[in-house]
């Protein structure tokens, strides 16, 4: 396959995501530029203008209508993805992490870091889907995690839960009505950098500094699935068609100096999801893989890097006529 | 007459029109295959017959109506004005790279090589390979002080017999070549938290072989296919001339296992390819 490599950042990517049809890709960075892309031809849509900071997490909702984006300027902004208007602008105390629309559309998370004296938090804002109406600046509630502070979030099946990922490897999951945290667990060692859920919400993948990915089952926090890597990992996806997981990472991007290109492992790895063994492994990243998406119809998959590049991958036939030799 | 000298001394622009004139026929045939057959004259002066064969065949995707619909979407913000189709600026086309599917995973390929460990000493010990380190039976680059001796050749025969007494530690030994003076980068430093990947890329670097005696429209797909039926290939080097981009002659292909390696090595080497006659040998280690 040859991928097609959009350049449209000047710094490293923090976040990309499809949209549920797939067609448009979003891709976010350091540089305070989103971009929108068509999927199919890597042809770019048009970009959203407006941040003062380094952007680090983007979201679109279910229609493709409105796209949130979370910045280190301290402030949530709301887009029209067809014009690249900015709609409504959410301040906060300080810079915002992750953001999510809920599964309905009539919500989104936003991760708020902890810093200059203000604890971390989780906000729950109200969304009108409605391009033209006026959006509430009042949050409908604000979850406040104890311990070391979150820094992934998302919502779980039917908007019931909240999932998030921790600094100290932690997952916690919290019933975003009352802010009550309903189970906890500890699987990671690192810090937890990516958290993905599937399709239907019922299980996650999450990404880990330790090195290793797991699944877990949203609602009980059950672990699945691990796969042990030999890099630390900033992002793992879901591939739909085929039962694969793909993990991406390497080298931190200060460590990158003192050796040699080969021990950065900026591959993007195929691990198969049931038997969490790895199965191939596509390169072409020069720095460490800070995001990965999966196209929605699992036929292509992106992955952005440390270097700025996002780079879109459609498969080959082979990838599809592929069988595991010991489950045939 | 001056129409007379116009005709014996014609022009140089004449002459490239004389050219485009040759006949150039075109027809479709029933199946929608359009042929063009034109006569060209070629740099050595010599007219030749060129027929091409082109067959269009239109491909329907059905799309989502909504994606269909954005499709048609106008372009904003930075690409405010700019016409339909990617832009060179922000969208280019990367290198062809494989994503070769494998139940042997990197796990497997450690299994492998443990349960094919005894199998394989007693294959090296017929062939009596000697390492030009430590005059042990393996290949050099298999050799447990590669790294430590190979900047000390002349440390090594004086080390030979203690290290053929004691059990391979390669500890004090990664002390010793501290000290020669040579400069050694932070990350491996002794006392510095080694990296994981060190076995990991020696195995890479011992399953690379080197092909040389290629011809210079040799392309990286090509040597790709001829070595893909040897096993799982990890990497395939084709150098090439910066100016011209035409390859220089020899390439590197790292395959997953050894064995493949090998057997590739064997297969391959004096093999007619492309009118020559391909040798192959072990890459040397990079370090």
């Amino acid at each position: 396959m040859r991928p097609i490599l959009l350049q449209g950042h000047t710094r490293s990517l923090t976040q990309i995501k499809y949209n549920r049809e797939g067609d448009l890709l979003f891709s976010v960075s350091k540089d305070q530029i989103v971009n929108a892309w068509y999927s199919h031809n890597g042809e770019r849509l048009g970009t959203y203008n407006g941040h003062v900071g380094a952007i680090w997490s983007v979201d679109v909702n279910s229609m493709s209508t409105l796209l949130i984006t979370g910045s280190a300027d301290n402030s949530a902004k709301l887009w029209n993805i067809q014009t690249g208007k900015c709609l409504h602008t959410w301040e906060f105390k300080t810079a915002v992490k992750r953001v999510a629309f809920s599964e309905d559309d009539t919500m989104a998370l936003a991760v708020t870091e902890q810093r200059m004296g203000y604890p971390g938090t989780i906000v729950i804002l109200s969304i009108n889907s409605d391009i033209e109406a006026q959006q509430s600046d009042e949050p409908i509630t604000i979850i406040r995690p104890e311990g070391p502070k979150a820094m992934v979030a998302d919502w779980g099946n039917i908007n019931k839960y909240i999932i998030t990922g921790h600094e100290d490897g932690s997952i916690a999951l919290y019933n975003w009505k009352d802010g009550e945290k309903l189970n906890s667990i500890h699987p990671h060692t690192g810090e937890i950098t990516d958290l993905q859920v599937s399709e239907d919400r019922t299980y996650f993948i999450t990404a880990s500094k330790d090195k290793s990915a797991q699944i877990f089952e949203s609602n009980t926090l059950m672990p699945l699935k691990k796969y042990v890597t030999d890099a630390p990992l900033n992002s793992a996806s879901i591939t739909p068609i085929q039962e694969f997981v793909i993990l991406g990472g390497g080298q931190d991007a200060m460590q990158v100096t003192t050796t040699t290109m080969r021990q950065g492992k900026f591959e993007c790895r195929f691990w198969h999801r049931i038997l969490e063994e790895e199965v191939g492994r596509v390169k072409g990243h020069f720095g460490p893989i800070n995001t990965i998406a999966v196209h929605p119809d699992g036929k292509s998959f992106s992955s952005g890097g440390e270097d700025g590049y996002v780079r879109v991958h459609h498969f080959d036939n082979d990838y599809f006529k592929f069988k595991y030799p010991e489950l045939s | 007459m001056p129409s007379d000298d116009i005709s014996v001394k014609p022009s140089w622009a004449d002459e490239v029109d004389e050219f485009d004139l040759l006949p150039l026929e075109t027809f479709t045939d029933e199946n929608g295959i359009k042929t063009i057959i034109e006569i060209k004259t070629n740099d050595d002066g010599k007219k030749v017959k060129v027929t091409r064969k082109i067959k269009k065949t239109l491909i329907t995707e059905y799309v989502n109506k909504a994606a269909a619909e954005r499709k048609k979407w106008v372009k904003f913000g930075d690409e405010r004005g700019k016409k339909v189709g990617p832009d060179l600026s922000t969208t280019s086309i990367g290198e062809q790279i494989y994503l070769k599917l494998s139940s042997t995973g990197k796990q497997h390929t450690e299994n492998v090589e443990d349960h094919d460990a005894s199998k394989k000493k007693q294959l090296l010990l017929g062939k009596k390979i000697l390492c030009r380190m430590c005059k042990g039976d393996h290949f050099t680059t298999k050799c447990p002080y590669k790294d430590t001796l190979q900047p000390l050749e002349e440390l090594s025969t004086a080390l030979q017999e203690t290290t053929k007494e004691t059990q391979p530690s390669t500890e004090p030994i990664q002390a010793d070549s501290s000290t020669t003076g040579k400069y050694v980068p932070p990350g491996m430093r002794i006392g510095s938290t080694k990296p994981s990947g060190d076995s990991y890329k020696e195995r890479r670097d011992d399953s690379t072989i080197r092909v040389t005696n290629l011809s210079e429209d040799t392309t990286d797909s090509d040597i790709h296919e001829l070595f893909c039926r040897f096993g799982s290939i990890s990497r395939v080097y084709l150098a090439r001339d910066r100016e011209t981009n035409v390859c220089k002659g020899f390439a590197f292909v790292s395959f997953a296992l050894r064995d493949d390696a090998s057997k590739a090595l064997q297969a391959i080497n004096g093999y007619g390819y492309d009118n020559l006659i391909l040798r192959v040998e072990w890459a040397k280690s990079s370090t």
